[in-house]
């Protein structure tokens, strides 16, 4: 009789609840733990080697580390803003087809159907600078005499990069979007119209307000899984050369596993996660202004 | 008479405009993929030439047929890889649903004290990289004995993908009106009957979209799949990707034979529910 | 669940007929070998000789774990941390071993002394770590030589040009300043290079390392500090930068790795390329490559102090210290580096560890002009050939070093700073560790 004793709604939170805590709460509490100790994969006795805040400040005071950390900001968002916008132009476009959209709702969902670490692959081979498929095409068509080195540049590794993940995740703000769009109430489309606006403020004052709490969705919902970038990164650059790419989850991966310091990787992990929970909660919270906005709050 | 011809230019043009808009778009959507299925058909020494050859002069099955051979002639036990993803991503793709479901419920239906904090915590546990959960977890694997089996990496992949359904879920519960089910309670329902009978089918697409997002999740997962999967008791797909690399060698044409191999289910799948997706993202994600 | 896998397993493998009838000793019977092997195309051949064991001894083994040693090398760290060293046999890599001084036990015991006395010395020496002997090579035995296109050394014309050019005559490098000399002269960006290096991770540092003591120098000292920001060091690391500037190798070749190489040169677009013996066949073989019949093998070229690269890696097996039947771990491991094993794995192309195994593989290959070709100049290599630093920081040290040597060679530092970083980046990675 104890259990009727719960809300209801804890019993049904139960579940969530319980699997989250034995998946995620209990092992980040251990990693929480080594990020104070010189743990070391290789030596295990070294997890019991309390050495306080040491890894939080050496992390704090490595250069690499903050270029690494700037550059992770830097990537999400222009990763996001450029997905937003490409993802906006294409639910528009296919929200305009009538006959054989349901094709092109596959096909765009197509990326989607990609293992991040099978897209890093891939996009290596496409930016490969010497028999790569993109440099093959600029110089076959005459657009190119050289070798350019898409993956050893700063700026273009860069460049190849961010194409690479907005390719795969693209797809999601356009299914996101598209779905806004076709749950807008067509009366106030209407009346814009009637009262003489252009078919630019439609959009702009009527239209876009309506899709902005789906925008933030996807944005919310993509700053989650960034970090599945990992994948697509460490095949494509690794993080370099000379640390040109190197972002904090490439740099964390390879301090952990590699270099067998966990301790230190975990605490570059904890601060790594504290930027991701930032740009959750800085959407949720655009998200729920938005819908306050419409009416929608609740 | 001119207006109207200039404006049936315009509408051509931006016709036109529209049609080549969409089409180079698809095409840069579909043509990295394209790629990789027609390199799976090609002789490696085609996909790396230089000059390019740009139509292919050979397409056969080689690679194919060297991925379905036997060991140590570039076999690799794709049907057992298949097994496996497919096995783990479905069943936990419903837990996470059935899971959801309840959670998403909860958090349509009941005053919780504390909801968008405990909702935005819910959300943030997804933020957590693979990278940083996968020595912990696979310490606390060990201790439970469960590496390397079904079980563990389906609980992984619940957990993964339970927070994106109760916010799916969620919005969707809240767009079918309380005073359905309560009206079916009033007709002599149990609490559970009106779910089952009036809320649920009205929520079926939101599920639906919620179910094939959780389901590619798992399918294409990596990270933590190449940590807590060692055999062929459990090794998925795109751990099985890295089966075509040595020390020194990386089998390209063979990686996208198995690469088709992922993509085709996780295709036809979408195709069968993208219907259902749209609906049920309309109305799941806004209504928050 | 898992004595149903391993029994598939098995099944599948008593399936393919491989395993030949013997002698059914039965010495280890009723006993369970777990072991993690290294899986891919490549090595996997081996295992299906695994029966054959098992039906002489009467153990089982049940293969726990298979995947490539990348992620192999995780596993096992990931086991030490978590303490759940709960198998016996695994494949081991010479430039891994370092890594792990706990893990494996000594085999001096337990494998007969006239069985380790049938392997290379050097290849023994080089699995012989602080005296214990924690491996036994099987035949994937790695050192790089010098794959190059024949037909830019029978060109006359070719010739004339390079000597009025250097002032000697245009023949296969032995030595790395001509070999510098000779991918400058050929390089014709962006279609044909001189040649191309590993850029990143591990393949510049063992590339940066065997030419520093191809020089005459070293990589550290004996007590581990770093000793390699010396002239010689400068020299190797100078190398690698000119070849760069020049435009005589990919710009892309600093994300280069092991793969991207060999296609590279597959495609024609390479005329030098240090490689390994695993891409011999794929080199020469016209469905795989565009320089089919086209490739010549040289002894890898000599450095300033006369002295021939020779950075080299084996695979092997190992048996825990935490096994519980180290004799029946140990005789799985001798079988699967036996004479037969070795001339089983060699015949698909990887170069054997065993003294009688080469002289096979070098009978068999008679009436193969590209083959023999291979193989004496692999074989040529193979003797002078080193290990990596017997370090456990050896890769971490790896990982420290190669991002300056890239810095270096993209043109963020100059020689002088790159390697002063490195320089005490080692120092203080061996300090904190408490190495001196």
């Amino acid at each position: 009789m104890y259990r009727m004793r719960l809300p209801p709604w804890l019993v049904l939170l139960m579940p969530a609840f319980v699997i989250l805590l034995a998946v995620i709460a209990i092992p980040l509490v251990l990693s929480l733990y080594s990020s104070f100790t010189a743990f070391q994969l290789t030596r295990p006795e070294t997890i019991s080697k309390w050495i306080g805040t040491f890894n939080y400040e050496k992390a704090m005071g490595d250069a690499n580390f903050w270029a690494a950390f700037g550059r992770t900001v830097l990537l999400l968002t222009v990763a996001l803003n450029l997905e937003m916008l490409l993802g906006l132009g294409l639910a528009l476009m296919v929200a305009k087809v009538t006959r054989g959209q349901r094709l092109l709702r596959t096909m765009m969902m197509f990326p989607m159907m990609f293992s991040p670490i099978l897209v890093g692959f891939q996009f290596k081979f496409i930016f490969n600078d010497n028999v790569g498929l993109l440099n093959n095409a600029l110089q076959s068509l005459g657009l190119s005499d050289v070798a350019i080195p898409w993956l050893v540049d700063g700026n273009l590794a860069f460049i190849a990069i961010v194409t690479a993940e907005v390719w795969t995740s693209t797809s999601v703000f356009a299914i996101l979007i598209l779905a806004g769009l076709f749950a807008i109430p067509q009366d106030p489309v209407e009346a814009a119209r009637v009262d003489g606006c252009t078919p630019w403020q439609t959009f702009r004052y009527v239209t876009l307000p309506f899709l902005m709490p789906f925008i933030y969705i996807a944005m919310a919902i993509r700053s989650l899984d960034v970090a599945r970038a990992y994948d697509i990164v460490q095949v494509m650059t690794a993080g370099g050369p000379a640390r040109r790419t190197e972002l904090l989850w490439t740099l964390i991966g390879r301090t952990g596993y590699v270099d067998a310091r966990m301790g230190y990787a975990n605490a570059m992990g904890y601060i790594a996660i504290l930027l991701s929970i930032l740009f959750t909660v800085y959407f949720f919270r655009k998200l729920t202004t938005a819908r306050t906005s419409l009416g929608m709050g609740g | 008479m001119d207006q109207g011809r200039s404006h049936r230019i315009r509408r051509r043009l931006l016709r036109a405009g529209h049609f080549i808009g969409l089409f180079l778009a698809m095409a840069a959507i579909c043509l990295p993929g394209l790629w990789v299925v027609l390199n799976s058909f090609r002789p490696t020494v085609e996909i790396m030439a230089k000059p390019p050859v740009w139509i292919p002069t050979e397409l056969n099955l080689d690679n194919y047929r060297a991925m379905f051979g036997g060991i140590g002639e570039g076999g690799v036990p794709v049907l057992t890889y298949f097994r496996n993803s497919l096995v783990i991503s479905l069943t936990s793709t419903v837990i996470a649903l059935l899971v959801g479901m309840a959670g998403g419920y909860a958090f349509a239906r009941y005053r919780i004290p504390g909801k968008s904090a405990i909702f935005v915590g819910l959300m943030v546990t997804r933020a957590v990289p693979g990278v940083a959960l996968s020595l912990p977890l696979f310490i606390l694997y060990g201790r439970l004995g469960i590496i390397d089996t079904h079980f563990g990496m389906i609980l992984v992949y619940v957990a993964l993908n339970v927070p994106f359904t109760i916010w799916l879920i969620d919005g969707f519960f809240r767009q079918v009106p309380k005073e359905l089910a309560e009206a079916a309670e009033i007709d002599g329902c149990t609490r559970w009957q009106a779910f089952w009978k009036v809320e649920f089918p009205v929520a079926r697409a939101g599920i639906a979209s919620a179910g094939i997002f959780a389901f590619l999740t798992s399918w294409n997962e990596y990270a933590l799949a190449s940590q807590l999967t060692r055999s062929l008791n459990s090794k998925t797909m795109p751990v099985g990707l890295m089966d075509f690399t040595s020390q020194f060698t990386l089998n390209w044409g063979g990686m996208c034979a198995l690469a088709v191999l992922m993509i085709l289910p996780a295709l036809v799948l979408t195709f069968l529910v993208q219907k259902h997706l749209i609906a049920g993202l309309t109305f799941g994600g806004v209504k928050g | 669940m898992k004595t149903f896998a391993a029994s598939s397993t098995l099944a599948l493998l008593a399936g393919l007929g491989l395993a030949s009838v013997a002698l059914a000793e039965g010495e280890f019977a009723g006993i369970t070998i777990d072991a993690k092997l290294i899986g891919g195309q490549q090595y996997e051949a081996l295992y299906a000789r695994i029966p054959e064991w098992e039906a002489k001894t009467g153990a089982k083994v049940n293969i726990v774990s298979q995947k490539n040693h990348f992620e192999l090398d995780k596993e096992f760290k990931a086991d030490i941390a978590a303490g759940s060293i709960t198998w016996c046999v695994g494949s081991n890599h010479s430039s891994f071993a370092p890594q792990y001084p706990a893990l494996y036990t000594d085999l001096t015991p337990l494998v007969p002394a006239e069985t380790v006395a049938g392997f290379v010395g050097a290849n023994i020496a080089a699995a012989t770590l602080d005296g214990k002997l924690v491996m036994l090579p099987r035949a994937q035995f790695d050192v790089s030589a010098l794959y190059y296109q024949k037909s830019l050394y029978a060109d006359p014309a070719r010739a004339e040009a390079f000597k009025a050019e250097y002032g000697y005559d245009l023949a296969v490098p032995e030595t790395w300043d001509q070999f510098r000399d000779q991918a400058m002269f050929f390089a014709d960006p962006p279609n044909f290079y001189g040649t191309q290096y590993a850029g990143k991770e591990e393949g510049i540092a063992g590339r940066f390392y065997e030419l520093v003591v191809a020089n005459g120098g070293k990589l550290f000292n004996d007590d581990f500090s770093p000793a390699f920001n010396s002239p010689e060091g400068k020299m190797a690391l100078q190398w690698f930068v000119d070849l760069y500037k020049a435009g005589a190798v990919p710009p892309g070749t600093t994300n280069y790795l092991w793969d991207d190489l060999g296609n590279g040169f597959a495609s024609g677009t390479i005329a030098l390329n240090l490689d390994w013996p695993g891409w011999s066949g794929f080199f020469n073989d016209p469905s795989a490559s565009k320089v089919a019949g086209n490739v010549g093998v040289a002894p890898a070229p000599k450095g300033a102090a006369g002295v021939r690269t020779g950075w080299s890696g084996f695979h092997g097996f190992s048996v825990t210290e935490a096994c519980a039947n180290k004799e029946a771990a140990a005789s799985l491991v001798d079988f699967l580096t036996n004479e037969d094993s070795q001339k089983l794995e060699s015949a698909a192309g990887p170069l054997p560890t065993r003294t009688a195994v080469w002289d096979h593989v070098i009978a068999q290959a008679a009436s193969d002009p590209y083959k023999a070709e291979v193989l004496a100049a692999f074989q040529e290599t193979a003797k002078t050939a080193f290990p990596v630093p017997k370090t456990p920081y050896w890769i971490e040290a790896s990982n420290l070093i190669y991002p300056e040597l890239q810095a270096a060679i993209l043109g963020d530092k100059t020689v002088d700073e790159a390697l002063q970083t490195a320089s005490d980046a080692v120092d203080g990675l061996m300090r904190e560790n408490g190495v001196y």
